[in-house]
């Protein structure tokens, strides 16, 4: 498996660990790019900073929390509204977000008297909400301003506040990944063991990793509570403050995105003894299986089978009808973390697309070992690529579309290579049985758009075809189907709603009777 | 090792590292002990070995070897027709090669981190 080094980056010849192609008969063991290791100098990262990982990663997605950044208002600002992590309480963590808002003279004259009014303020302007996190920038770490002994003041001073620190600072890490970990960490130490819960039913977890990106949370929520499985906490998309205080008291840790939830995962197992479970969210067969594998841990089978087989028999179809106009359509595959291995064999097999791609931008060689091993041979993997690798990678693949964050994927654009946003969807969400559908209807969007098609000639040097009229996206991808494909009764289009998760905040559920008393679950 | 059982332990080998996460794990000891457990109870279950597991330690481990388990039988037919010792050859020809490209012979820098 030979490292790859970019023309683009002969200059900087410690990149040509950072990437590597997939032979035919290779593996692993042969080649492993380099990764969570310091941005090189004169490469253009585009990574996000630990402060960011912490907060907009992790932090804010929970959702009944003042968010407080100490810090220059742009370190909030800068990523405000930008997220999609949804929740249940007319998304109070997505509509106003905090700042202390330092300027110079506090650089100069120090700023906790500054925070202390801003937390005080926060509160006042918000009476209902009691929790708060803090986190500190690079600004106010440099500074070194004691936040830790400020919210302890402000708890005594105000017992029905709780307030959790997050001391995860731009610099912290080298990447987005650095605050994962330093939030994680930071949670348990410092909130888990809290507050001890009072809980009514027999099978409860801890849903990790799991971020609510346009309701994923919600629908995956759908299929526990169908399960008769108590979600406990949910760490954090859509997750409560005070619940995330009793993960101790979870029977299990059901794990989605390991890359930044497995730190808190496995200290809650050696901590806790509270085993953790590794699952896949994303397509038909991971998704199965993984509902399989946690009714088996709670010896609940039957609950499982019929969600999959349900659920299957009413999506399938209208997944097929995408996989036979996505055959071999070529993919990049580039998002942050944990996608790459989520959705590389999945999109392949139940999408029928060819990932000739797979990059991380703030992954390590966990996430590197799991999406190598997922892709196909011949696939280029890339640690932090910088811009000009990703664009030599694009006009070396030629892929028909590409999986990223919206500013790479709004350099692709300008390539003429279409993209869909990796991190937060376009019509999401896209998990669950429904949501894969919902993904597949974005990829087949997405390469079959007939203005993408029109972007393609350049008005400057090519000849403008007056002769025929507008097309659809369907004109297009039928074109070369057989009559046999094109025409199939049992094959159609998404016919899902255009909100597919509002309702289920309503919905009632079976009501299971609780089992014997298992002592060597609980 | 002859060909044939090193052939079918790679088909299953390429299917765990395909489709399952629980090698993965983050450190050396997490995937030496994940890999143990799974893998023996994959193996015991191919053998015809009913397993109670007890502790929520061992259910987590038998949940993942009981799917294993089951797209072993359903993907690779031929390894229900082998005989013992031949199913056995082929378990063991696999828990080496996992171990090997999860563990002795990964490049991965981080798994001796003594912290999570």
């Amino acid at each position: 498996m030979p490292y790859h080094l970019f023309k683009c980056s002969e200059c900087i010849p410690e990149r040509e660990k950072h990437a590597v192609i997939k032979g035919k008969g290779e593996d692993i063991s042969m080649a492993l790019p380099l990764g969570y290791l310091n941005t090189i100098p004169g490469t253009i990262s585009e990574r996000g900073c630990a402060y960011c990982g912490a907060k907009h990663v992790i932090g804010t997605p929970m959702k009944d929390v003042i968010h407080l950044s100490h810090g220059p208002v742009g370190c909030t600002y800068d990523t405000w509204q930008t997220k999609r992590y949804i929740s249940d309480n007319d998304n109070f963590q997505l509509k106003y977000t905090f700042a202390s808002d330092m300027k110079e003279k506090h650089i100069v004259f120090g700023a906790e008297q500054l925070l202390k009014k801003n937390i005080l303020d926060a509160f006042a302007a918000f009476p209902n909400i009691k929790r708060m996190t803090i986190y500190q920038t690079c600004a106010s770490a440099l500074i070194g301003d004691d936040i830790n002994a400020l919210a302890d003041e402000i708890m005594e001073e105000n017992p029905d506040v709780d307030i959790f620190v997050c001391n995860s600072p731009g610099f912290g890490g080298p990447s987005q990944s650095g605050g994962h970990h330093k939030i994680n960490i930071a949670w348990i130490n410092q909130k888990v063991g809290t507050v001890d819960p009072k809980i009514d039913a027999d099978y409860v977890i801890n849903y990790v990793g799991e971020y609510n990106i346009q309701g994923d949370q919600e629908v995956m929520m759908d299929y526990f509570k169908r399960m008769g499985i108590y979600v406990l906490s949910t760490f954090t998309g859509n997750g409560s403050y005070d619940d995330l205080r009793a993960m101790h008291k979870a029977h299990l840790n059901v794990l989605e995105c390991a890359r930044s939830a497995e730190y808190i995962c496995n200290e809650l197992r050696v901590r806790y003894g509270i085993p953790r479970m590794d699952i896949d969210g994303f397509g038909f067969e991971p998704l199965s299986a993984s509902l399989r594998k946690i009714s088996l841990f709670f010896g609940i089978e039957e609950r499982a089978l019929a969600i999959i087989d349900t659920e299957t028999a009413r999506w399938k179809p209208e997944l097929d009808w995408y996989k036979a106009r996505l055959m071999h359509k070529k993919v990049c595959l580039w998002p942050g973390g944990s996608k790459l291995w989520h959705w590389a064999n999945a999109i392949h097999e139940e999408m029928g697309v060819d990932v000739v791609s797979v990059y991380t931008k703030f992954g390590h060689q966990g996430d590197m070992e799991k999406g190598i091993s997922r892709c196909e041979e011949g696939a280029l993997a890339i640690d932090d690529p910088n811009e000009l690798e990703g664009l030599e990678a694009m006009e070396t693949l030629q892929p028909d579309i590409i999986f990223t964050g919206k500013r790479p994927g709004e350099v692709a654009k300008k390539i003429r290579v279409p993209y869909l946003n990796a991190h937060a969807y376009h019509n999401g969400p896209w998990k669950g049985f429904e949501g894969w559908v919902r993904f597949a209807r974005d990829i087949y969007n997405g390469i079959y758009s007939p203005i993408h098609q029109l972007s393609l000639l350049d008005i400057s040097k090519d000849e403008i075809p007056t002769d025929q009229g507008f097309v659809t996206n369907r004109m297009l991808s039928d074109a070369n189907l057989s009559e046999e494909v094109r025409n199939d009764p049992n094959l159609h289009p998404y016919t899902g709603n255009y909100d597919n998760v509002s309702h289920l905040r309503n919905k009632k559920y079976p009501e299971f009777p609780r089992a014997e008393k298992d002592t060597s679950v609980a | 090792m002859n060909d044939e059982i090193k052939s079918n332990a790679e088909e299953l080998v390429n299917y765990i590292m395909k489709k399952c996460l629980w090698q993965f794990h983050s450190r050396t000891w997490d995937r030496k002990r994940q890999n143990e457990h799974i893998l023996d109870m994959t193996a015991r279950m191919i053998y015809g070995e009913e397993i109670k597991p007890t502790t929520p330690e061992e259910k987590c481990y038998w949940a993942d070897a009981m799917c294993l388990m089951e797209a072993f039988n359903n993907h690779f037919g031929w390894l229900q027709k082998m005989d013992r010792a031949k199913k056995e050859a082929v378990m063991t020809a696999l828990k080496d090669r996992i171990d090997f490209l999860t563990v002795t012979g990964s490049l991965n820098l981080e798994l001796t981190d003594t912290h999570y």
